[in-house]
C-alpha cells in the first residue's frame, strides 16, 4: 500500500514561493488502476515525482509498504527506483543511442540480473507490446511514437515493479493510438499484478481507472472510487 | 551491454562531432609527445655534454702547452696530491717527448714541407730538434706519449691531434705498465713497415709493438704511445709529467675542483677548464629545453581543456538522458563510469591520431626548434666568451686550425637527435588517459548534481 501524509513541495520562482504539492494526503492500495487528473499547472506531475522518489519532499511522508521513502539515502532510492517503480513518461524518453531491446534490458542491469535473463525478459515484454524480432533491434528514432511508449511500457515493467508511474502516457499519441496504449497498459497491469498511477488530462481514460483523485493548487479536491460501483 | 561498453558506443554517436574532437585532440596530443620527444633528446644531450664533455680540467706546468714556451714540469707527488681533490675521480699523465733521429729508428711519415721549414727556421735553434735545418734538409722529430690512459686521446691532445683511438691490431699496455713496449699510429707504423710483436729503437733502447692504433687524422696516426713510467725511465725524467687531465665526478663542481686544484699547484701550474665551453653548450640546449617544456605543458593543458569542455557540453546536452537513466534506477557512479568510457574513448582515438603524427613530427620539429636556437646560441657562446681566459684558452688549444669553440658549440646543438621509442608512446597514451580521467571529473560533478526530475522536464 502506498500512503501519503500531508506531503509539500515548495518551488522558489524569483522572489515567490511556488506551493507546487500543498498537503495532499492520500492512500492507495495494492493492485489498483489510480487516475490523477487535474489541469496544468495543478501539481499532478510535482505529485507523480515525489512518489516515484526523483524529487524530495519540502515535507510530509510516502510510506510505501510501511517504508517512508522521504528518509532513505542516495542508494537506496536508486533501488527504490529501479525495482519498485516503473516510469512511463509522455515524450517516452528512451536513450537514442540504445535499440529497443537495450533499452528495456537497461533496468534490469541496474539489478544485476545476468545478461542471458535480461534479453529474454526484454524480448517476451517487447513481444508482449506488439513489437516483432525486426523492431526490437531498432533505435528510438526509426520507431514511431504509438512503438516507442509501447517500448517505454516494457522497460518500465522489466523489473517486475509494484508501481507503475505514467505521466500523460497517451499525451503525444494520436487518440486510436492512445487508447491502444491505455488498453496494453492496463491489460498488462492485470497480468503482472501491478498497481498503476496515471497522470492525465484525459477524462475518458480517468473513467476506466479504479481511482481518480483531482488535483488543485497542490491539494487532492475530489476523489473518486470506481472500485464500488 | 554494461556502462562501459556504453560509453565506448556513445563517443560515435555524433560522427562528425567525434571526428572534429578527435582531429583536434590528435594534433593537441601530437604537439605534446614532440614536445616530449623534444624535450628527451635535449635532456639527453645535456647530460651527454655534462658527463662527456665538460667534466675535464686540463693542468699543464706554468708557461708549457704542448712543445712551445718554458717552465719545469710537474711532478707524479704533485699529481697524486690533484688526484686526492674532492670530486676528482681520475687524473690522466701524461709525459710527452720529440724523438730526433739520433734517439729513435723511426722515421715520421710527415713530410716537412713548406710549413715545417717555416716553424723550423723559427725554432730551429731551440735544443737541436730539427738537427741539420742549416741544410735546408731535416727529418721530423717522432713525438711519443707516455701516458697512464693510452686510450684517451683528450689526455695529450695538446701534441697529438685528438680524433678517437680505434685499436686496429694489438693490444692496450696497461696503465701503470713499466714495459718497453709501444702503441704506433697507423702511418707510422706502416711509413717504417711495422707490426704488432715487430721492434724499433728508441733512447738506444728496443721498443716492441704491442699494438696499432688509429685516430682518423694524419697527426694522430704519426705518433706512438708508450707507458708513462717507460718513457720517464728512458728519458731520465723519473716523476716528470708535462701535462694532465683531471676527471671531475659533475660538470657542476668542475669550476669549485679548478679552484682547489690551483691552490693546490699555486704558480707550478696552469689549470684550465672547459666549463664555459660546457656552460655555451648547455645554455643554448636548456633554450630549447624550455621551450619543449612550456610547449608540451601547454599541449597537455590544451588536451585536458579541450576534453573538459566537450565532456561539459556532452553532459549538458544530455541532462534529459542521464535524468532518464537516473530514474529509471542508475547510480551516480555507473553514470559517471559510463561517460569516462566515453572520455577515454575520444581521447584514447585521439591518441592514436596524434601519436601517429608525433613520431612522425617529433624529428623536425626538434631540428626546427635547434635550428631556431643555433644561430643565437652561436653568437652568445661568442660573446660570453670573448673574454674567458681559461675558457678562450681552452678553444684555442683544443679547436685550433678553424675548429674552435663556435663550431664546437654548433655542432653540439646540431646533434640532437630526437629517438622515439617504446616508453615514450607508452608515456604520451597514459597522459592521454590522465587527461581524459581529468577532463570527465569535472563532467562527473555536472553528472552528480542533475536531478532524476530532469526527466519530467517538458521541452
Amino acid at each position: 500500500m502506498l500512503k501519503v501524509t500531508d506531503l509539500k513541495r515548495q518551488f522558489q520562482s524569483g522572489d515567490t514561493i511556488v506551493n507546487a504539492v500543498n498537503g495532499i494526503d492520500l492512500t492507495i492500495p495494492d493492485g489498483q488502476f489510480v487516475s490523477i487528473i487535474g489541469q496544468s499547472g495543478s501539481g499532478k506531475t510535482s505529485l507523480l515525482s515525489l512518489l516515484g522518489a526523483l524529487d524530495k519532499p519540502s515535507s510530509g511522508s510516502i510510506e510505501v509498504d510501511g517504508r517512508d521513502i522521504t528518509k532513505m539515502n542516495g542508494g537506496e532510492l536508486n533501488q527504490y527506483r529501479a525495482k519498485t517503480i516503473g516510469f512511463v513518461f509522455q515524450s517516452y524518453n528512451l536513450v537514442p543511442n540504445l535499440t529497443a531491446l537495450e533499452n528495456v534490458m537497461l533496468p534490469m542491469e541496474f539489478l544485476g540480473k545476468p545478461k542471458r535473463d535480461r534479453i529474454e525478459r526484454a524480448k517476451n515484454l517487447l513481444h508482449e507490446v506488439g513489437l516483432n524480432d525486426g523492431e526490437v533491434l531498432r533505435k528510438p528514432g526509426s520507431l514511431s511514437g504509438g512503438q516507442q511508449q509501447r517500448v517505454a511500457i516494457a522497460r518500465a515493467l522489466a523489473n517486475h515493479p509494484k508501481y507503475i508511474l505514467a505521466d500523460e502516457p497517451t499525451g503525444n499519441l494520436d487518440s486510436q493510438t492512445g487508447k491502444k496504449i491505455f488498453n496494453l497498459l492496463h491489460d498488462l497491469s492485470l497480468k503482472e499484478k501491478t498497481t498503476i498511477i496515471v497522470v492525465t488530462h484525459d477524462l475518458a481514460i480517468a473513467g476506466k481507472t479504479n481511482k481518480s483523485f483531482r488535483i488543485k493548487d497542490g491539494r487532492v479536491v475530489n476523489s473518486t472510487d470506481r472500485s464500488k460501483t | 551491454m554494461n556502462w562501459f561498453s556504453r560509453g565506448i558506443r556513445s563517443a560515435f554517436r555524433n560522427a562528425t562531432r567525434t571526428f572534429a574532437l578527435v582531429i583536434i585532440l590528435g594534433l593537441s596530443i601530437s604537439l605534446a609527445l614532440s614536445m616530449l620527444i623534444a624535450h628527451q633528446a635535449v635532456t639527453q644531450k645535456i647530460n651527454n655534454v655534462k658527463s662527456s664533455v665538460d667534466n675535464t680540467i686540463s693542468i699543464y706546468p706554468a708557461g708549457l702547452r704542448g712543445f712551445t714556451g718554458g717552465g719545469n714540469p710537474l711532478t707524479s707527488a704533485q699529481l697524486l696530491e690533484v688526484s686526492k681533490t674532492t670530486d676528482v675521480t681520475s687524473v690522466a699523465e701524461t709525459l710527452s717527448d720529440r724523438m730526433t733521429s739520433s734517439e729513435t729508428n723511426l722515421q715520421s711519415p710527415i713530410s716537412a714541407g713548406v710549413l715545417g721549414r717555416r716553424f723550423a727556421r723559427k725554432v730551429g735553434g731551440l735544443g737541436g730538434v730539427f738537427g741539420n735545418y742549416g741544410g735546408q734538409s731535416f727529418t721530423l722529430p717522432v713525438i711519443v706519449n707516455g701516458t697512464n690512459d693510452p686510450t684517451n686521446l683528450s689526455a695529450f691532445s695538446h701534441t697529438g691531434g685528438g680524433g678517437t683511438f680505434t685499436l686496429q691490431s694489438g693490444t692496450v699496455f696497461n696503465s701503470n705498465s713499466n714495459a718497453n713496449v709501444a702503441l704506433l699510429g697507423s702511418s707510422i707504423a706502416s711509413k717504417n713497415n711495422l707490426k704488432v710483436g715487430s721492434t724499433f729503437t728508441a733512447y738506444s733502447t728496443t721498443i716492441t709493438v704491442a699494438g696499432i692504433f688509429s685516430t682518423g687524422n694524419r697527426f694522430g696516426d704519426s705518433q706512438v704511445i708508450m707507458p708513462l713510467q717507460t718513457v720517464q725511465r728512458l728519458t731520465g725524467q723519473t716523476n716528470q709529467i708535462t701535462s694532465a687531465v683531471a676527471y671531475v665526478n659533475s660538470v657542476s663542481n668542475v669550476a669549485t675542483v679548478t679552484a682547489a686544484i690551483k691552490k693546490e699547484l699555486g704558480s707550478a701550474a696552469d689549470v684550465t677548464n672547459s666549463i664555459a665551453q660546457a656552460q655555451s653548450i648547455v645554455s643554448a640546449l636548456q633554450n630549447i629545453q624550455t621551450i619543449s617544456l612550456y610547449s608540451l605543458i601547454g599541449a597537455v593543458i590544451v588536451g585536458a581543456i579541450i576534453i573538459l569542455m566537450t565532456m561539459i557540453m556532452i553532459v549538458r546536452e544530455r541532462r534529459r538522458e542521464i535524468g532518464v537513466i537516473k530514474a529509471i534506477g542508475s547510480s551516480n557512479i555507473r553514470i559517471v563510469g559510463q561517460f569516462m568510457a566515453e572520455a577515454v574513448t575520444l581521447t584514447l582515438v585521439g591518441a592514436i591520431i596524434g601519436i601517429t603524427f608525433g613520431v612522425i613530427a617529433s624529428k623536425p620539429i626538434t631540428q626546427m626548434l635547434v635550428s631556431s636556437s643555433n644561430s643565437s646560441s652561436s653568437s652568445s657562446s661568442r660573446s660570453s666568451l670573448a673574454g674567458s681566459g681559461s675558457g678562450g684558452n681552452f678553444a684555442a688549444h683544443h679547436f685550433s686550425g678553424g675548429h674552435g669553440i663556435f663550431t664546437r658549440v654548433k655542432h653540439d646543438i646540431s646533434s640532437v637527435h630526437a629517438v622515439v621509442n617504446f616508453s615514450i608512446v607508452v608515456d604520451g597514451l597514459v597522459a592521454a588517459i590522465f587527461i581524459a580521467l581529468i577532463g570527465s571529473a569535472v563532467a562527473a560533478y555536472f553528472i552528480a548534481k542533475i536531478r532524476p526530475a530532469e526527466v519530467m522536464r517538458v521541452e
